[in-house]
């Protein structure tokens, strides 16, 4: 199975940045998503994952650490977290760490949102950006 | 169109600290979010919600104006005005954009939802709406309940019938500098 890596940049929309590795089951989500179509961006990163869990059935460690979602980019991130949701029912092995901006009051709000929508544990990591 | 040049004027009347008319296409969205981010205020969880909030309500804007442009590279974008205004413990930000009779009624029924409910209720409200099918290029149905939810005030909202197919809709939010929230 092949790794996904792409470099995120910051000029028209905001790219995330993406490493998600077959080999050791670390997968990173990290920057700012804000994307002209996100339904688009999201989707092989959601098949990705489909497969990892159907086929290399390993552990996987998911990381978030974006700095800003728009609302759209929040859809998209549920449905990644879903499919984690029923790896994990299948006997399947997830660490969920979501590293946020302590500037940032709001994002610990939303990621209890993402917790009561999926019933998974995430692990809430503030960091300071200075 | 005079009807949406007396609406634009009146909404410039007071101290306006940022002003920008046009297509909101996403290099217009990006150099606006980054100079805002970094200018607005001295204090970064402030900056944070105003970057936020300037970025759904400009979206909006974006996606569902009833008028859209091409720009030189031939992506299709909204074209409306946003404001931002400063006052002494506070921040303004309005939009305005032309709206279809269909539109302004769901967004009529939606900004009236929106403020009757209590945060709780506003939190539940936007895990429902994203359960639900996305809408254009992935957006759609709760950009405005986070806008509520980052700046925590209620919405303002106007529409103001311009001719027998369009309203121009101005949506307004007032943005705290010292909220006992907010560090």
């Amino acid at each position: 199975m092949e790794n996904i890596i792409i470099q995120g940049s910051h000029k028209d929309y905001f790219i995330p940045s993406v490493n998600f590795n077959a080999q050791n089951g670390m997968c990173e989500i990290a920057g700012e998503s804000f994307l002209e179509d996100t339904v688009e961006f999201y989707k092989p990163l959601i098949k990705w994952l489909e497969e990892y869990t159907t086929a290399v059935k390993k552990p996987i460690a998911f990381i978030i650490k974006l700095t800003y979602f728009n609302t759209s980019t929040s859809r998209s991130i549920l449905d990644l977290l879903n499919v984690l949701k029923d790896y994990e029912d299948n006997g399947g092995e997830v660490v969920i760490n979501w590293h946020y901006d302590e500037n940032d009051i709001d994002m610990e709000e939303d990621i209890e949102d993402y917790m009561i929508d999926t019933g998974l544990d995430i692990n809430l990591i503030p960091f300071s950006q200075q | 169109m005079s009807a949406k040049h007396d609406i634009i004027n009146t909404m410039n009347i007071n101290s306006v600290s940022m002003s920008y008319t046009g297509p909101f296409d996403g290099q217009v969205l990006s150099v606006l979010a980054k100079n805002i981010e970094y200018s607005l205020s001295d204090r970064p969880t402030v900056n944070k919600k105003v970057f936020k909030i300037f970025l759904e309500l400009a979206q909006n804007i974006s996606y569902y104006s009833a008028e859209q442009e091409r720009n030189r590279r031939g992506e299709e974008a909204g074209v409306g005005i946003l404001t931002i205004q400063e006052f002494d413990d506070h921040f303004i930000f309005s939009t305005g954009n032309l709206v279809t009779n269909s539109q302004a009624e769901k967004i009529s029924g939606k900004c009236e939802k929106i403020n009757s409910l209590g945060r709780e209720e506003l939190r539940e409200y936007k895990r429902v709406m994203r359960k639900l099918p996305a809408g254009a290029k992935g957006g759609g149905n709760i950009g405005l309940i986070q806008v509520v939810l980052t700046a925590g005030t209620p919405i303002e909202y106007a529409l103001n019938r311009l001719d027998d197919d369009k309203f121009f809709y101005i949506v307004a939010i007032k943005i705290l500098k010292y909220d006992e929230n907010v560090g």
